[in-house]
């Protein structure tokens, strides 16, 4: 077999061609990053994928696609759909917090204002 | 839902085989939506989608469901970034609001000092009048206001006194999400 099959084809336990779809983002330094896609998407999918996307955009999306894989093993009911609920809650707080700080300070300028002009009188 | 005489969900219709009584899809995947099973089909695959589904007590199923399709969908949409796109908006409207607050509070720290410093001179500007008139029986008003200078310089409140009023700068590092995953790095 030849030891240059890049992580995917060692996983799938076949020969690396040439013109491997896989070979350029999975490297035979990191086989937890293809089993982990495999896991949940399957190679074929994969495949598929990326054989849908132009070559130059293959890099970002399988990428991606190993977030939301780990994402999902780590979380396999919410996923990276977890992260997403608890980033826009974190929106909504601190939205209301900092209209709150706002209102805080139009109240502290008004106060600020009338202490001013009591002054002067 | 599976079974002889009912209607075959839309998982099984989609892969042209009977429906059983105890189909793990039948209960998320009705016939009258086939769309849904079709993207999350296309997407992971029904075989890893099975998998999953039997991994998780059956109480969990619903929502496990629900993400996977909203997940399917988000990467039918962008192909190269999927929900990571969404993920990477969001934290950068969470950094905004962040710096927004940070510069909010900032303000209204540095409104709070100027009222605190007014209010201070004001007060020892009337203490003077009480203490330090009767030995300056033909004081102008130049000599108060010079003692109002000095008492303005230097002077400084501590901040420990307005900070109790106000959220510190670390209430805003502890609404950081806390995920698995580095916020710097989404590919970590």
């Amino acid at each position: 077999m030849n030891p240059k099959r890049c992580a995917a084809c060692k996983y799938l336990r076949r020969r690396c061609p040439k013109d491997c779809i896989f070979s350029p983002y999975f490297p035979p330094s990191d086989p937890d990053k293809f089993a982990c896609i495999h896991r949940i998407y399957g190679a074929g999918n994969v495949s598929k994928m990326l054989q849908q996307l132009p070559v130059q955009t293959r890099a970002e999306a399988v990428e991606s696609l190993s977030f939301e894989a780990k994402c999902r093993v780590e979380d396999p009911v919410y996923g990276c759909v977890g992260i997403i609920s608890l980033l826009q809650t974190q929106i909504q707080k601190t939205q209301t917090l900092l209209a709150r700080t706002q209102a805080q300070i139009a109240v502290a300028q008004a106060k600020h204002s009338q202490t001013q002009i009591s002054e002067f009188m | 839902m599976g079974g002889p005489g009912s209607s075959p969900c839309a998982s099984c219709k989609l892969l042209r085989r009977r429906c059983a009584k105890d189909c793990v899809f039948a209960p998320y995947f009705p016939p009258d939506d086939p769309h849904k099973f079709a993207i999350v089909h296309k997407v992971f695959g029904a075989s890893n989608v099975s998998k999953m589904l039997q991994e998780l007590p059956v109480h969990q199923r619903a929502d496990a469901v629900n993400s996977l399709v909203f997940e399917a969908n988000a990467r039918a949409r962008d192909p190269v970034y999927g929900c990571v796109g969404a993920i990477s908006f969001l934290q950068n409207q969470v950094s905004q609001l962040q710096m927004q607050l940070a510069v909010a509070q900032t303000e209204i720290l540095c409104i709070q000092m100027q009222h605190e410093t007014t209010l201070q001179s004001h007060h020892q500007v009337l203490e003077l009048d009480q203490d330090d008139k009767a030995l300056l029986p033909h004081s102008s008003n130049n000599n108060i206001n010079n003692c109002n200078n000095s008492y303005n310089l230097g002077y400084a409140m501590s901040s420990g006194q307005l900070m109790s009023n106000f959220a510190s700068p670390s209430s805003i590092m502890q609404m950081q999400m806390q995920d698995p995953l580095k916020q710097e790095s989404l590919w970590t």
